[in-house]
Formats: C-alpha cells, structure tokens, sequence
C-alpha cells in the first residue's frame, strides 16, 4: 500500500470517527409551584376551583401532592383539590405546598377578596426582553389574553433584535436555558420595532414564564425576558 | 488547501536559477475553501497533487459584534484533492475537490438529568468545489505577478440534517478575481520568500461580495527540504447581501462573516517528488464565524519539474 492509499484510507477513516458527542448544558432551574388561575375576587356564596402547576428543576410538569390551605377559614373554605368555597366578604390568602421529587419544599400564595361578583383582572403579563450573548436583542413584551380566549404576544417600538443570525426563533418556556419543552411561537420576522404573535387557544397566560430567543439552527441562546406574575 | 507554496519554491528553484516568488492565498474558512497561489504556474504539461485532510471542531464563534459566543459544538471535516496542472508556461489549471465533507453537531444533553434534549447529526456529501485558472503576469520579473480567477462551484449541500443547520457548502456560485506579488531571495542555506495576494469574490444568492487579501512569508531549510510559512488572510464583507431579516433561512449562513486569522504550515520533501505537510490557521478577528483553530495534514505528489 502506498502512501496515498495510505493517506486516503486513513482521511476517510478519520472523517468517519469523527462522532457526534455530547455536549452538556446547565438547564437547571428552582423548582417551582405556582397558581395558575388566581381571581382579584370571588363572589360570595359561591364556588371555585383553583389550580396549580409544579414545575421541576428542568421547568418540567411534574404531578405532586398538593396542601391547599386559605388565612381565614371563616371567610374561605377549601378542600383538597384546591375546591374553594366563599362564605363571608373580607380578604384572604389562598396558599398551595408541597415537597418537590428533589426535596426541596414548595409554595405559592395569592389574595383574594369576596365580594359580591367573581372578577379576574389578570389579562397580561409583562416582560422586559434582553440579550444573554453578544447579539442585539432589547424591547418590552406583552403577553395579552384577548377576547375569544386566544393570547397575542406583542412586542413594543423598542424592541430590537439582531439581522445577522440566520433561524433566530421564538419560544415560551418555563426553563431559559433550552428549548426542550418550550412552546415554539416561530421564526423571527421582524427585527425592530412594534409586532404581534397570536397564539392558539390551547395556551394560557400563566403557562409559561419566559419568553426565550433562540438561535435554532445552530442551538445558541440569544435572549430571554421573565413575564412578571 | 491550496497547492504547496514550498512545492512551488523548490520546482522553481531548481529548475531555474533565479529568484522565485509563490503566491499563496490559504483562506480559514469553516468550509474550507481554497485558491491556487503562486507566481508560476506550473510548467507546461507538469503537475502537483495533493491529498489532504482539513478539520475544524468549533464550540464558539464570532458574533455579529465581533465578540466571542459558545456554540454547540459542531465540526467539519474535508477529505480533499488539490491539483494544479500546467496547460501552458504562463497559464494554470487549478482544482481543488473535497471528494468527503462531513459535517455533524453534538447532542444537547442535560446537565441536571442527563436527558437528550436535541439529538446531534451529521452529513457526508462532497464538498463545495473551486476551479481555477492562473496567469503570470510578469514570470520574468523580479517581483512576479499573477492574477487568478477562481470559480466556486456550490456542490456541496448548503442545508442538511434533520434541522438543515448541517453544511458543506454554501449554496452560492462565485467568482473570485485575485492579483498576487510576491518576491523571494536566497541565502546559502535558506531561501525566503514574501507574497501579498488581493481580490474580489463575486458572490451570489444575496450572499454579500468580499475583498479578500493575504500576505505569506515562507522560508525552507535543509536544501529546501523542509518549508516554514507562515499566514495571515483576511476577508471584509461588502455587506451588500441580503440579512437573515430579508432571508429568514439557515443558507445564509455565513453571509456577512469576516475575519483576520493567522496560520503556519510546515512541508516536508520526503523524495524529489513526495512530501507531506501540516497546518494551523485560527482567526484573532472576525465576525459570524467560527473561532476555533482549523488543521490540515496532506501528502502531495510534485511532478511540477
């Protein structure tokens, strides 16, 4: 064998061991329990049903044991399944807890008035879009629930995002650090100022709660913006 | 890689009696292009041939903002051959064909749960491929001239994978027009030889034109045996095509990408005629590109004399 034989037998060898690997990312996020359909206030006398949803230390949903429990059992009772009763007008705090798979022990707390009527004034949520890379990415965004039970995601006139990345996209995810999970809303279109993303029914506005930019192609993060509870 | 300045120099210098001068234009590029050099071309009817491997395994890059972000970590290998064939004394025939280009990037896996979160992948396909042909301008001057014109042929596959993020080419046809001078100079050990290259590459498909420029120094020991060269290439877009806002796709990729890099590259004649070479090439600049080091190691055929 001569030494080209050589040569190429050794190229061709060598591109093939080149082998897809692994690279490892820190997608670690707190675990997290939050309320996903809190009221300003509920009507007195009558019932609702609060839900909650954990989310793991990969922003995963995870089924764990919940504890409802409300400050004044004498204005709210609740039951187990978060089943809520309003018995008298006054103010209290609705709580949900529990002990996530890793150990770690988890809560979240809303207010709620009785009154006379069941109102929820919660119809957006707000983020403050910013670059996590060297690539332009700046703005504010709405995530709006709109008539007809479908959300809008706007983002406002001074929002810019850099032109030089080919397949830069759009996601809602509760974990910033990958896209595994997260609701694909789709490619970028616009790259500076005022725009819009209608989104399907099936999501809701406390489903997700970053707005991630990221690179697809070529699986880089460019930017994320946490919505405001 | 282009066709070995050393090859060159060594014919040369042995054939004639004279100063030499070899032009060179190593590109660093993630895909590995190349452009033949040289103030000659090869002499009528001789050829140089060259098989080598170019690779470049890259986990950061230059961004739009010239500042350096990680990456998934892809790479991309070339298998390729590199002939040079003289059709006349002043007029040269250059090919460069990346028979094998493979290109691959990693899985995403978890770092909390160890998951696959986005399956790695990888083509094999040739390669984009160059054809060229070179004219001295002045073969008889002690500064030698030449200019090349280079055709870039998209034979590679500018979308591939699952995500069609994987390349080997870049989907364009150009065409590069390139002006070289150089000089060289001997001692009685050593022959040193200095080369700066200019040109423009016509680019289409709405990727941007450039200017691309170059400038080599090379030295060889031992009765030219052994070549050192060193390498330091540019590319400066126009920045005249379309952007990812006007073109939302992955093939455009690479558009707008500029860079200074510097290389070194050492030859060996282990025969009159057989010899083997290694190279470096990294970028201290650039924008949209890779930032990690390229390599390359060929064995080369010279029956240039």
């Amino acid at each position: 064998m001569n030494i080209f034989s050589r040569a190429i037998l050794w190229a061709i060898v060598w591109s093939f061991l080149s082998c897809i690997g692994d690279d490892i990312i820190d997608d670690r996020v707190d675990p997290v329990l939050r309320i996903t359909n809190a009221i300003d206030t509920m009507e007195i006398n009558t019932n609702y049903t609060f839900e909650a949803l954990f989310l793991n230390h990969v922003g995963k949903e995870e089924v764990i044991t919940l504890e409802w429990n409300t400050s004044d059992p004498d204005l709210m009772r609740i039951d187990p399944d978060g089943n809520a009763t309003a018995l008298a007008v006054g103010v209290v705090r609705i709580g949900v807890k529990g002990i996530a798979p890793s150990g770690e022990a988890v809560q979240d707390e809303v207010p709620c008035v009785i009154g006379n009527s069941t109102v929820n004034n919660l119809k957006e949520r707000k983020a403050i879009v910013k670059t996590t890379s060297s690539y332009l990415l700046e703005g504010d965004a709405v995530l709006q629930e709109m008539e007809g039970g479908f959300l809008k995601l706007s983002l406002a006139e001074n929002y810019k995002a850099s032109t030089a990345l080919p397949g830069l996209y759009v996601y809602l995810t509760n974990n910033p650090n990958t896209t595994a999970g997260a609701y694909e809303i789709g490619a970028v279109s616009v790259f500076s100022g005022a725009h819009d993303y209608e989104l399907p029914s099936e999501v809701k506005l406390t489903d997700y709660d970053y707005l991630l930019y990221y690179c697809k192609p070529f699986n880089v993060k460019v930017g994320d913006g946490k919505f405001e509870d | 890689m282009s066709r070995s300045v050393t090859a060159n120099l060594k014919t040369k210098y042995l054939v004639m009696t004279k100063k030499v001068i070899f032009i060179i234009l190593a590109l660093y590029t993630f895909s590995s292009w190349s452009y033949a050099g040289g103030g000659w071309p090869v002499p009528k009817g001789g050829f140089y041939f060259k098989l080598s491997e170019w690779w470049l395994i890259s986990d950061r890059h230059y961004t739009d903002a010239g500042q350096i972000d990680p990456n998934i970590t892809s790479g991309i290998f070339n298998t390729s051959i590199y002939t040079e064939y003289g059709l006349t004394n002043r007029l040269g025939l250059v090919v460069y064909f990346p028979f094998l280009s493979r290109a691959y990037v990693n899985n995403v896996v978890s770092g909390t749960t160890g998951d696959l979160l986005i399956a790695g992948d990888a083509i094999n396909t040739i390669g984009d491929t160059d054809i060229g042909l070179k004219y001295s301008l002045t073969p008889q001057g002690s500064i030698k001239t030449a200019v090349t014109l280079t055709l870039g042929l998209p034979l590679g596959n500018s979308s591939g994978g699952s995500q069609q993020n994987l390349q080997t080419g870049d989907g364009e046809f150009n065409q590069m027009l390139s002006f070289d001078a150089g000089t060289s100079f001997s001692t009685k050990r050593v022959t040193f030889y200095t080369n700066v290259m200019m040109g423009v590459n016509n680019r289409t498909n709405d990727f941007s034109d450039e200017f691309r420029y170059g400038l080599e120094f090379g030295a060889g020991f031992l009765d030219r045996k052994i070549w050192i060269v060193g390498r330091l290439t540019g590319v400066e877009s126009f920045k005249n095509g379309a952007t990812a806002a006007q073109v939302n796709s992955t093939s455009i990729f690479a558009n707008n990408s500029e860079y200074t890099s510097y290389g070194a590259e050492l030859s060996y004649y282990l025969t009159s005629k057989i010899g083997f070479n290694v190279g470096y090439a990294s970028a201290f600049r650039g924008e949209l590109i890779f930032a990690n080091p390229s390599y390359t190691v060929g064995v080369f055929l010279d029956f240039t004399k």
